[in-house]
């Protein structure tokens, strides 16, 4: 999978009618990438947003343990952070597009769950460029 | 036009200060991924990609928290990350946050 360092538009087009990948194997690898990238990205927004020493707390609490499932994420953000939750979402969202090359628009307004399935629809489509 | 007041806060509300706008949280990002940043409001605004009319209150809350701090030099008002006073903010907020349990499990 390419990561791109900062790409400000959109090569791919309309990222949420990709078709999905029919290979399980290709799909898997993605599918670990993506997770991979997403953890190091919501470990950076968390970091960089409020320092080493939360998130090292942060993540000795379990916060990023399943950091790929969006509403459990959500939930546990919201339960530390509450109306901050929705201001680490948007760093994580924005930070995760940059790197996947993906629009960011700061005035619409956000779905973390959307956003992610997004990233990950073209997490795959990489994969199946590659 | 800001000054660096900031009254005893718990480690809650400093955390809720801290992440109380989006711009708010650029600003941090900012800040914390370019510790020895020296600029102006206008650079700083265009720097997050915002106007400086937007960034302006928020500035302020950052400014009154004590995480940046303000001085002049010459005709300009520059800001800056206080690295002392952001540490000592954050470890409240860490002191804090060891306290909360996720997902409200007791």
């Amino acid at each position: 999978m390419r990561i791109r360092e900062s790409s400000p538009t959109n090569p791919h087009g309309d990222f949420g009618s990709a078709p999905r990948s029919t290979d399980p194997n290709r799909r898997f690898a993605a599918e670990k990438a993506f997770s991979s990238v997403l953890v190091s990205t919501v470990r950076e927004a968390v970091g960089n947003a409020l320092g080493h020493n939360v998130l090292e707390i942060l993540t000795a609490k379990g916060l990023l343990d399943d950091a790929n499932n969006s509403k459990e994420f959500d939930r546990k953000l919201q339960s530390i952070f509450g109306n901050g939750a929705a201001v680490l979402e948007r760093i994580v969202v924005k930070d995760l597009n940059r790197k996947l090359g993906i629009p960011y628009n700061s005035e619409a307004r956000l779905d973390y769950e959307k956003s992610l399935e997004t990233a990950r629809e073209v997490c795959f489509v990489e994969s199946r460029l590659k | 036009m800001f000054r660096g007041e900031q009254a005893e806060m718990s480690g809650s509300e400093i955390l809720s200060t801290l992440l109380g706008s989006e711009i708010r949280g650029d600003l941090l990002v900012l800040f914390h991924k370019n510790p020895g940043l020296i600029d102006t409001v206008d650079g700083v605004a265009r720097r997050i990609g915002r106007t400086t009319v937007t960034v302006i209150s928020e500035l302020r809350e950052l400014l009154e928290l004590g995480v940046l701090r303000q001085k002049r030099i010459g005709n300009s008002e520059i800001v800056f990350l206080d690295r002392a006073k952001d540490r000592d903010l954050l470890q409240s907020v860490a002191n804090h946050l060891k306290t909360v349990r996720i997902g409200g499990e007791k």
